[in-house]
């Protein structure tokens, strides 16, 4: 059973990078270029855990990570935020909304990334 | 008899004249010495009214006596609501309440003693406010001069800038992300192999960016010095177990210089501090990092840590090229990079001392350095220890 990973991003080459390598390994990939899609996604494509960028348009990831947690369906789903936003105070506000992990983009390697989130599918 | 009365007559006409004229002298005196002082206060008066800042003269009893014209625009209220009231009367208002603090009983000020603040009026204003108490020559005298300088425009700009610089660093890192992703899936081998020749170019070209990332995160650090919010969260923490996580990150850093690094533990447990973890384990890791950069290869790092009555303090001693002397003074200010290690060619933003500084400014301590040029620099701080004993 393969994992299935969403990713949130809006940048089209980091998304299709970190596909590419998930995808290599052996998961599955769905994705999302902005907040509300990535809602949605979250909703209907039930992941086992979802990347989630913050610097959105529309909904930004925060709100994502918020409405997320505030819906029952889905408010256990793990949510890691790799973002290159990475001020100490939007580390504790996305940890404090439930984000397993987060990532600042510019400081991990995709390798790294997986690694993290290998830790957390268990 | 006659001649008698007529002659006391003369002579006390004589002494009426000279009265007169003594007086007419005192008189005249008076007069000058009037228009002298009417002279001076107009004088006073004229700087007053033209200073460029709000100046508030408050008596022994904490009535305002003199404003300039600012201090009524500034407080937005009327001249007649303010000269002759009690200090603390005019500062009833909620966009005010930061002024409060400025009442101070005037028997406990202390004479000659200049104090400087930075507080708001509201969302509208950003003022620096000068106290300073002045000495009267009757008990009953004496007051306090409050200055009020406008900084509202220096402050707007300067969170122009850092929040310019901040939002700069976070969409320079996202292309960096991009370049840093491609280059290891090529070198980890994702999209096939290379050849020994190319691995070796995109290695140097991986380090070349990762050098790009530090870049801007000393530059978000310096940004967020100049907010003033530096000092995110303070907790009690151990400098020695700060410093022993330094070093255990950097030990890779270390064996690629072939540098060999002593860490001299304190004879006795220390005092724990009271530290923003995070920024302190930046500001030892800066002086690490220039220890290893600024020493040649082979060289030696010790790193020592003990405490006087009142500090913890730490020392890094290397033995490397130095900092020349004739630029000892600019070594902490920003941007600033040693002549001798510019031809290095080693990597450096300038910002890293910088960094250091205000970080350890900011937890109260000091921080300063003994060099000589081609024979090493010794870095020293110290953190004082909470609660200490003077």
């Amino acid at each position: 059973m393969f994992k299935k990973i969403l990713l949130v991003e809006d940048d089209k080459f980091l998304r299709e990078l970190m596909s590419k390598k998930l995808i290599t390994l052996g998961y599955e990939v769905v994705s999302a270029a902005d907040g509300e899609s990535g809602l949605v996604m979250i909703k209907e494509a039930k992941p086992d855990v979802v990347l989630l960028d913050l610097i959105l348009p529309g909904i930004n990831g925060f709100e994502v990570l918020e409405k997320a947690k505030q819906d029952p369906a889905i408010a256990n789903i793990p949510v890691v935020i790799l973002s290159n936003l990475g001020q100490t105070e939007d580390i504790e506000k996305g940890l404090a909304l439930g984000a397993k992990d987060f990532l600042v983009k510019a400081h991990f390697t995709p390798q790294e990334i997986v690694n993290k989130l290998k830790s957390i599918l268990g | 008899m006659e001649e008698k009365i007529l002659n006391y007559t003369e002579t006390k006409e004589d002494e009426l004249r000279r009265v007169r004229a003594a007086l007419l002298n005192i008189l005249e005196d008076t007069e000058e010495a009037r228009k002298e002082a009417v002279r001076e206060r107009n004088k006073t008066m004229a700087m007053i009214e033209n200073l460029p800042d709000g100046i508030l003269l408050l008596n022994n009893k904490n009535e305002v006596e003199i404003i300039s014209p600012l201090v009524v625009e500034f407080l937005r209220k009327n001249k007649e609501d303010i000269v002759g009231k009690q200090f603390s009367d005019l500062l009833d208002s909620e966009e005010l309440k930061e002024f409060k603090e400025l009442i101070i009983d005037s028997k406990k000020r202390k004479i000659n003693k200049v104090t400087k603040k930075e507080m708001s009026i509201g969302k509208r204003m950003d003022i620096e406010v000068y106290t300073v108490f002045l000495e009267g020559i009757q008990e009953e005298e004496g007051g306090v001069l409050i200055i009020l300088h406008d900084i509202t425009r220096d402050k707007l700009v300067e969170r122009m800038k850092t929040e310019f610089v901040s939002i700069a660093a976070h969409q320079l890192r996202t292309p960096l992300s991009a370049i840093k992703w491609t280059l290891r899936m090529v070198l980890d081998g994702d999209t096939g192999t290379i050849s020994p020749e190319q691995r070796e170019l995109l290695e140097k070209t991986y380090v070349s960016n990762e050098r790009m990332i530090n870049l801007i995160n000393d530059l978000l650090n310096v940004s967020r010095i100049e907010e003033g919010r530096f000092l995110y969260k303070q907790e009690s923490a151990s400098l020695e177990e700060i410093v022993s996580t330094v070093i255990d990150s950097s030990q890779e850093l270390l064996k690629m210089k072939k540098m060999a690094l002593s860490f001299e533990r304190p004879k006795e447990i220390l005092p724990t501090l009271n530290v923003d973890r995070e920024k302190m384990e930046l500001a030892v890791q800066n002086l690490l990092e220039n220890a290893v950069k600024y020493t040649p290869e082979g060289g030696k790092i010790t790193i020592s840590l003990e405490k006087d009555s009142h500090d913890v303090i730490f020392k890094i001693k290397d033995t490397g090229v130095g900092i020349p002397e004739i630029q000892h003074e600019r070594i902490f200010t920003k941007f600033f990079r040693g002549d001798n290690v510019i031809r290095m060619e080693t990597e450096g933003s300038g910002l890293g001392l910088y960094t250091t500084r205000n970080i350890i400014e900011a937890h109260k301590g000091k921080i300063w350095f003994d060099s000589k040029e081609g024979a090493g620099t010794t870095f020293t701080f110290t953190i004082p220890i909470p609660n200490a004993k003077y």
